[in-house]
């Protein structure tokens, strides 16, 4: 189920080029660790509720380098909960939900995310927060005897997320 | 006094504000002063900023960080995403050349990480700085005999390595807590799972939701109590919803600790906020006493110090 081209007997091609994308984001190399236990998959949630996620098999295409299957439009990386049971059970620190996440962000890259996704991320970009600021929440605050909420230094934040800049830090 | 600096995020002053109006009472309460954070950002959040690139969603936890690092204070959080995010990052900067890397951004801003601030999730730090005597005697209202279902949620434990709060396969954190209240704690269980907020696709989240429900409500308990606010939303309007879809009828209410806490330290229940949520812990109302009635209550419904 939903192994794709990791089990249909053809011998398979190692994509590098996905492997070394994927090894340069934080924590995105340790899927080469995975000894395919399959100790992560017991207590995922995405797993039990759903049909097709399976995290030992996620780590399998990762080693593999199966872009195609993952670099999608509504990918299968989207059904984690993020609630880090992999990452606790896994005998060889892969933390799978951190290869799943720098995945993600190679989605970013790409710019193919869901819209709920989106949605988020560019109000935190526009405002500092990821619940905006209004003068309905201020009001809902000053009933509890809460002052308003300041404003986010957003000047600074814009130039944190800015990536390397041509002159070379970061090199 | 203890002092900590108080990084309350973005979900619970925005959108809960009667969840910090509690915190800020009920630590004010326990003898701990909140400092803020000037300038604090959102954490930022481990689901959706992570997503799209995790070298500058840590270049922006290290720069919250370092708020807190002048102000020599360690970090209190009461969130369990922001919890994720800071005590994640205060980890992954122990790394050498991560750090190294992280403070090449915040030179841009002439700032730099220097790991000197610990994060706590605020279950932790008043377990381990105020301690459940002191919230006992805190009380004004013990909640005797209330049954009360309780949520861990994910990241408060897990990964526990990292979050170094409590054993992720037999927590006890939040059953004391409840306990110190005069309540009784029940564990369901499904206790361990998670509440599928950050779940993306299709009927996983509702169906997670609903297997979750299922055992809390096995429970009969009065109410459930979680230390997450996004777990909160679940069980508010979420926990509505899966009623609806799956034509259903029992549900247990939902309640922010340290509002419980509130209510317990003399916080009349009318002025828990509680109007906000879509089910309301009504049983709460047998409890309320001749003290809590007399505390003064200030014309724009904030509170006096006691
Ligand atoms: S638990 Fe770790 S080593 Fe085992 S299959 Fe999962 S990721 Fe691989
Ligand atoms: S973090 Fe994701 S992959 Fe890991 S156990 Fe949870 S849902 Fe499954």
């Amino acid at each position: 189920m939903a192994s794709g081209s990791c089990t249909n007997g053809d011998p398979v091609r190692v994509d590098f080029r996905f492997r070394r994308e994927l090894a340069e984001k934080i924590e995105g190399n340790l899927a080469s660790f995975c000894y395919q236990c399959g100790a992560c998959v017991g207590d995922c949630p995405a797993t039990t509720y759903g049909a097709t996620f399976n995290p030992r098999e996620l780590m399998l295409k990762v080693l593999y380098g199966l872009s195609d299957e993952l670099m999608v439009t509504d990918s299968i990386l989207w059904q984690c909960a993020n609630c880090y049971n992999c990452h606790e059970r896994c005998p060889q620190e892969v933390k799978p939900v951190e290869v799943i996440i720098s995945m993600k962000n190679m989605l970013a890259d790409r710019g193919i995310y869901p819209d709920a996704v989106r949605k988020v991320i560019e109000t935190f970009e526009q405002t500092g927060r990821t619940t905006p600021l209004s003068p309905a929440v201020d009001r809902q605050r000053a009933k509890y005897g809460l002052s308003p909420l300041p404003p986010v230094p957003m000047e600074e934040i814009q130039k944190l997320i800015e990536p390397a800049s041509i002159e070379g830090d970061e090199a | 006094m203890t002092r900590v600096a108080f990084f309350p995020g973005c979900l619970i002053p925005a959108r809960h504000p009667p969840m910090e109006f509690a915190i800020r009472y009920c630590m004010r309460n326990l003898g701990v002063e909140l400092v803020d954070l000037e300038g604090a950002s959102c954490c930022p959040d481990p689901i959706y900023f992570k997503s799209k690139d995790k070298l500058s969603w840590l270049a922006v936890a290290a720069r919250n960080l370092t708020l807190a690092e002048d102000l020599g204070l360690d970090v209190v959080t009461n969130c369990s995403g922001c919890t994720a995010t800071l005590s994640e990052s205060y980890h992954l900067l122990q790394d050498e050349q991560l750090r190294a890397k992280v403070n090449e951004r915040l030179a841009r801003i002439g700032r730099e990480y220097r790991g000197t601030s610990r994060v706590r999730h605020i279950v932790a730090f008043v377990r381990d700085e105020v301690g459940y005597e002191t919230i006992r005697e805190s009380l004004v209202t013990p909640l005797d005999g209330l049954k009360i279902a309780i949520h861990y949620g994910c990241h408060l434990l897990k990964p526990s390595k990292i979050m170094q709060v409590d054993d992720p396969n037999n927590p006890s954190v939040l059953e004391k807590l409840v306990s110190a209240l005069g309540a009784v704690p029940v564990r369901h269980r499904n206790w361990y799972l998670c509440c599928g907020k950050a779940c993306q696709i299709g009927d996983i989240p509702t169906n997670m939701m609903h297997g979750l429900l299922g055992t809390v409500n096995d429970e009969q308990a009065d109410i459930l109590c979680m230390i997450c606010p996004t777990c909160f939303g679940q069980f508010d309007h979420g926990q509505l919803k899966v009623m609806k879809q799956f034509d259903e009828e029992a549900y247990t209410p939902p309640i922010y600790y340290f509002q419980l806490l509130a209510f317990a330290q003399g916080v009349p229940y009318e002025e828990l906020g509680i109007e906000r949520h879509r089910l309301k812990p009504e049983c709460l109302r047998r409890f309320t006493s001749v003290a809590a009635e007399e505390r003064k209550v200030s014309t724009d419904g904030a509170y006096q110090e006691p």
